[in-house]
């Protein structure tokens, strides 16, 4: 199985993502697939009594912005992303820029401006996998796919009552040790910028976004090598 | 206790064919009152709801001929609610006796960090103005009467002067391509509305 191949290079994000959420990395496990870590996990989770509730889908598709802007200047992306947390939500991102949250009529306007952003398809990544509940927390578990290529394992842990990023990351952090292999994952980045420190949905989805464009860099860096 | 499963796939896109059929008029100062006792009378909500919004008109101008437009528009006394994105397309060339403009429309519920994320895009505001006025409903129709003013400084909404002496009035209506009977519908009402303001329907070409 050609994935077994991958398995040592290819890195699995944790997105950690809580009502106040965060996204993270951690690795597949020695010898094993993609498929049979998120097994793994998903097993330490119901031996911990977290109950499964259906599945999740977060994606994410680039837009590259060809017609405009000067020459000289570096090609804008735009990351159109959607999560089935937030199903009647459309995000709309640049990579350190501002983040749009639309309705998903954001889709038809993206096509009717297709002549000004190209919609780059083999781009498309995409997580998919279990919802757990347990508790307070929801954790879903889910294989990161580009092109139909498992290319990593994302999983996103949200505290529910708390929206205050700071004050529970410790609390995710033990949570965690409980399921997660080794590798813990740290702060991530954006909390130190977050002034009021609210949590809001755009900031996972800026978290999956980072991890997606790792996953993106992983598989260009691997892809010349494997040819 | 099995809890419900959750929706499996995020849901994506809208519908691309929705049409906006418009006819558009005005009414001087002095008949506002008129009018707006009569629209009273036939439309569906008691009370018309008043709205004071600022709409800004964005351009992108790509190596095609003409820019790309949209026009985000937000509330002002309604501070809270999401910002509104609206697409509208080349007034559809088709039937002369269709009663009311069809053109396409695409609009979009957008959060506060839209003007920010338009000019992140290449956007570049090329017009704002202010619109106050009111809304009734009759069923799927809508009608809007609204006085324009003009922003004397950029981005202060505080301070603005009226356009003209008059009010626009537009009924417009959104439904899919192809229902035609809605342009009899709204041509209808149109006639209950003579003498007080005549609705037509306006090429905006032919003004340029």
């Amino acid at each position: 199985m050609c994935l077994t191949l991958c398995v040592c290079v290819c890195v699995c994000e944790i997105v950690i993502v809580f009502c106040a959420r965060s996204v993270s990395q951690v690795p597949v496990a020695e010898g094993k697939s993609v498929q049979q870590t998120v097994e793994m996990l998903n097993r330490k989770l119901e031996q911990l009594g977290a109950v499964k509730q259906g599945n999740f889908c977060v994606d994410c598709e680039t837009y590259h912005a060809g017609a405009i802007g000067s020459p000289g200047q570096p090609p804008k992306f735009l990351y159109v992303m959607h999560n089935s947390e937030a199903p009647l939500s459309c995000f709309a991102l640049f990579e350190n820029g501002p983040c749009l949250v639309a309705d998903p009529n954001f889709d038809v306007l993206m096509i009717k401006l297709k002549s000004y952003f190209q919609n780059a398809k083999s781009n498309k990544v995409e997580s998919r996998g279990a919802r757990y509940q347990y508790c307070d927390f929801l954790v879903k578990v889910g294989t990161a796919t580009i092109a139909s290529s498992a290319r990593g394992i994302t999983v996103e842990v949200e505290y529910c009552p708390c929206v205050t990023a700071n004050d529970c990351w410790n609390l995710l952090m033990e949570f965690m040790q409980s399921f997660l292999p080794s590798h813990i994952p740290g702060v991530p980045s954006m909390f130190g910028v977050k002034t009021d420190g609210v949590y809001s949905p755009s900031d996972t989805m800026a978290q999956y976004l980072e991890l997606f464009s790792k996953l993106r860099k992983q598989q260009a860096a691997t892809g010349s090598g494997m040819r | 206790m099995e809890a419900p499963p959750v929706a499996v796939m995020p849901v994506t896109g809208g519908s691309i064919h929705m049409m906006e059929y418009l006819l558009q008029g005005s009414v001087l100062d002095q008949a506002l009152e008129s009018l707006l006792h009569r629209l009273r009378g036939l439309c569906d909500n008691m009370e018309p709801e008043s709205f004071v919004d600022h709409e800004m008109v964005f351009l992108l101008k790509g190596q095609q001929g003409s820019p790309f437009i949209l026009r985000a528009r937000h509330s002002l006394d309604r501070p809270v609610a999401p910002w509104h994105l609206r697409y509208l397309g080349q007034p559809e060339v088709g039937d002369k006796s269709r009663h009311a403009l069809v053109r396409n429309c695409v609009d979009v519920s957008a959060s506060h960090s839209l003007h920010d994320f338009l000019l992140e895009m290449g956007f570049r505001m090329d017009h704002e103005f202010v619109a106050k006025g009111h809304i009734f409903r009759k069923g799927a129709l809508k009608v809007v009467v609204f006085k324009l003013f003009r922003i004397l400084l950029p981005g202060n909404t505080e301070n603005t002067e009226p356009l003209s002496l008059s009010n626009l009035v537009e009924l417009s209506v959104l439904a899919p391509a192809g229902q035609d009977t809605v342009s009899d519908d709204m041509r209808n009402f149109a006639e209950q509305l003579k003498p007080l303001v005549h609705l037509d329907k306006i090429d905006p070409k032919r003004l340029m």
